[in-house]
């Protein structure tokens, strides 16, 4: 009712003949929340809904761009035709995948592990969330510029210590191999903290009762963790999993800023090769078939979640 | 449901879906344009200009307006502040035509950056920027999807004819010129006089002698890095590889730029060369991974004997504000090396940037009177004298006080000069495939042959349609 005006309130009540209609009473309501909310979803469908939709469309169109805006000319598969025979599409779906599974499965583990020694911390559990959140909290284009400078080849610290510790004097961002682990150090740094902030909300909603019982029962830490807590906690871990899954299948500051999609084109991503594609060489329909395929392919990722999600949910109950 | 219906259902669709893009394309040009409502109309492709073509040969001299008002986009040059050459150009240009008033917009010195924001804008169909600063290797791509004014359509042939050699063409995109040369830029060999003097070196005239001064040099402990030069995966590395391809004398692509001719044996050569610079010593395994800051920065350090860069780098190794920690005693330039057995000097890459007009400008014949004042004497020398930019007018160049206010300025007539395939609308996808192929082999994971035959193909894919995006 706070968003309603005075006014508009005294008017309902003070109209005799809404007294004792309660469905008209209610319609009016729900009119008065569509008009309400209007604004805001205008803002929504013009600023999320619409480009969706254009992308889709663009990625079924042929798209020439002139000085008179886009042209869109007819109904076609091309673009994804195109997509299908062009190796530069796969190697960066193949390294989109596997980024994205090695990432989510190191910040997973670590993030859980940093949870629980977080729910046992008896002092100062606040300010290690706080410090924690440092490298979350950070934008990602700067998190990038950091670590460049970090992997640098010439005065890049990571390049001092490995070269102190007698291991020769590598190019970190140099070669295909180490560029990649370079790259998910960086994002592995800066979002576990975001698994651990998530996963820790998990387990400190757990009911007690359950850990009683198996104290009762006589079983060890370590079975309590396998067998009471993890399988308790697949909820809130198919929730960080998903939206991990989300930010990072659009992998795009990280190599923009480090590598430029090289060596070679090692790290170059789905979203970077849409950048390239739109941007670089102005091909708006592959371009947009290429977010758009990224887009799908995230989809199925996150209901394949969202079904295991469920599907723990319902054995909670049994 | 019939198949008639489902067909109207479609239509529906399609119909929201076109009144959206058309609420979408009226949005951003509203949003791109800094101060109209009646920008909306040109977003549909109707716009009008105050000078066309016709009119401009029937009326007033084009350039001759002395009044209006012109939003101009242009990447930072040189200088901060006061001092930032863009606004003491604005300033001097205000100063002659006191009604015609220049607002600049910073655009983003990252060049992909500023050419996205550009196409996007203009496509949308903004009325601002009336004039942008865009790269020398644009035309082509503005020309083709009309992003940029034919200037040669209101320009005299005669306006033409004072900048250096090789610019206007260019410039040029099928019969027509795009941009406006307002400064040049070219690869210089930077190295260090008082290192090479104290070896008993003279200046390269060859690679082969660069790479084994290099490796001498760094083996003896005199200085950390030999010769640095930019090999990262991004435009700077295709500008230096133009340069050892010509060296070697390959070309990237047949004169009408249709086919690639990248799988040859001086493309071979030249890989071959620049990835033996690493692997020799001469050059740090790291200079896979630079860009034209980080080689400046070795350089500036006094870490490195050589160095490959644009005009800027004089300047920047001796100015302590810039970070250069080297005196100009400490410092030569000359034109790049080539290959042994060819006629010295090498070739040396073509950079710089052009001015060009947005096609949806309200007021073409301020735009125009502003362009032609960027090429006259007075721009040019601030240009020059001031900032070290090399001028792209030939009267300018060969002022004997210009050539005194910067080393690099005697070199320029001694150098010679290769443009990238920027004569293509597909030239961004072709530069991709030889960088990102370059850049592979320069960091080991493929071997010289079969990056070139890598470059091939992609330069192929990139150049076989006007609308794949290079994939």
């Amino acid at each position: 009712m706070t968003a309603i005006s005075a006014d508009t309130a005294d008017q309902i009540v003070a109209q005799p003949k809404l007294v004792g209609r309660p469905d008209v009473n209610k319609r009016r309501l729900a009119r008065m929340g569509w008009i309400f909310t209007a604004p805001a979803l205008i803002v929504i469908a013009a600023v999320t809904i619409f480009p969706i939709v254009y992308s889709v469309i663009m990625g079924f169109s042929n798209v020439d761009v002139t000085g008179s805006g886009f042209s869109l000319d007819g109904f076609t598969f091309s673009n994804y035709n195109l997509l299908l025979h062009s190796s530069l599409w796969r190697s960066a779906l193949y390294f989109t995948l596997y980024y994205t599974a090695v990432t989510v499965a190191v910040e997973l583990v670590i993030g859980t592990c940093i949870a629980l020694v977080l729910e046992r911390l008896a002092a100062g559990r606040g300010w290690m969330m706080a410090l924690l959140l440092v490298p979350w909290s950070m934008i990602t284009v700067i998190n990038a510029e950091l670590w460049a400078y970090i992997y640098n080849g010439t005065y890049g610290v990571a390049d001092y210590i490995i070269n102190a510790l007698g291991l020769g004097n590598p190019v970190i961002l140099g070669t295909p191999t180490s560029a990649v682990i370079g790259l998910m150090i960086a994002d592995i740094w800066k979002t576990t903290p975001f698994v651990a902030i998530i996963v820790l909300a998990g387990l400190v909603m757990l009911p007690q009762d359950v850990y009683e019982a198996a104290e009762m029962d006589g079983a060890s830490g370590w079975y309590t963790f396998w067998h009471v807590t993890l399988p308790l906690l697949r909820p809130t871990i198919a929730l960080a999993v998903m939206f991990r899954i989300l930010q990072a299948f659009g992998l795009f500051d990280l190599p923009y800023v480090m590598t430029g999609g090289g060596p070679g084109t090692a790290t170059t991503s789905l979203a970077v090769l849409a950048y390239d594609a739109l941007f670089k060489n102005l091909a708006f329909g592959p371009g947009a078939a290429v977010a758009v395929s990224a887009a799908l392919l995230v989809l199925l990722g996150c209901l394949a979640t969202l079904r295991v999600f469920r599907a723990q949910v319902g054995q909670e109950g049994n | 449901m019939s198949r008639r219906r489902e067909g109207a259902a479609y239509i529906r669709r399609g119909g929201v879906g076109v009144a959206l893009a058309a609420v979408g394309v009226l949005a951003l040009a509203a949003c791109g344009s800094s101060g109209g409502s009646s920008s909306s109309t040109s977003g549909l492709g109707s716009s009008t200009n105050s000078a066309s073509p016709a009119a401009a040969g029937s009326s007033a001299a084009p350039g001759s307006a002395t009044s209006g008002s012109i939003v101009w986009s242009a990447s930072p040059l040189s200088g901060t502040g006061a001092n930032d050459a863009r606004t003491v150009l604005i300033n001097a240009f205000e100063k002659q035509y006191p009604n015609i008033h220049v607002s600049l917009v910073s655009a983003s010195s990252d060049t992909d950056t500023n050419r996205a924001t550009l196409a996007t804008t203009i496509s949308g169909g903004s009325s601002t920027p009336d004039v942008f600063m865009g790269d020398v290797i644009w035309p082509a791509q503005f020309g083709a999807h009309q992003l940029a004014v034919p200037l040669s359509d209101y320009l005299p042939a005669s306006y033409w004819s004072k900048f250096a050699p090789g610019l206007v063409q260019g410039a040029t995109y099928q019969g027509k010129v795009y941009g406006s040369p307002l400064f040049e830029d070219q690869g210089f060999l930077y190295y260090r006089k008082d290192l090479l003097a104290a070896a008993h070196m003279s200046v390269p005239t060859t690679w082969q002698q660069l790479e084994t001064d290099a490796v001498t040099l760094v083996h003896d402990g005199k200085v950390k890095d030999g010769f640095v030069w930019e090999g990262d995966a991004y435009e700077g590395l295709t500008c230096d590889f133009m340069e050892y391809l010509t060296d070697a004398g390959g070309t990237p692509t047949n004169s009408s730029f249709t086919t690639a001719t990248l799988n040859s044996p001086a493309s071979v050569k030249a890989i071959t060369f620049m990835r033996s610079l690493i692997t020799s010593g001469a050059s740090p395994a790291a200079v896979s991974t630079f860009q034209e800051p980080q080689a400046m920065a070795v350089f500036a350090d006094g870490n490195a004997a050589f160095l490959r860069n644009w005009d800027y780098a004089y300047d920047a190794s001796i100015t302590a504000s810039s970070g250069g920690k080297l005196t100009a005693s400490q410092v030569g330039v000359a034109p790049l090396p080539t290959f042994a057995g060819q006629p010295y000097p090498g070739y040396s890459n073509i950079g710089g940037w052009n001015l060009y007009i947005n096609p949806h400008s309200k007021d073409i014949a301020a735009d125009l009177t502003f362009i032609q004042w960027m090429s006259g004497t007075t721009a040019q020398d601030i240009l020059s004298e001031k900032y070290g930019f090399i001028s792209t007018v030939t009267a300018v160049r060969s002022d004997p006080a210009v050539i005194g206010s910067n080393p690099n300025f005697a070199v320029v007539p001694k150098t010679k000069l290769v443009p990238r395939p920027a004569g293509t609308p597909n030239y961004p996808a072709l530069s991709t495939a030889i960088y990102q192929n370059l850049n592979g082999a320069l960091a080991g994971s493929a071997s010289p042959a079969s990056a070139a035959s890598a470059m091939q193909s992609a330069a192929s894919t990139a150049l076989s349609s006007t609308s794949n995006g290079g994939l």
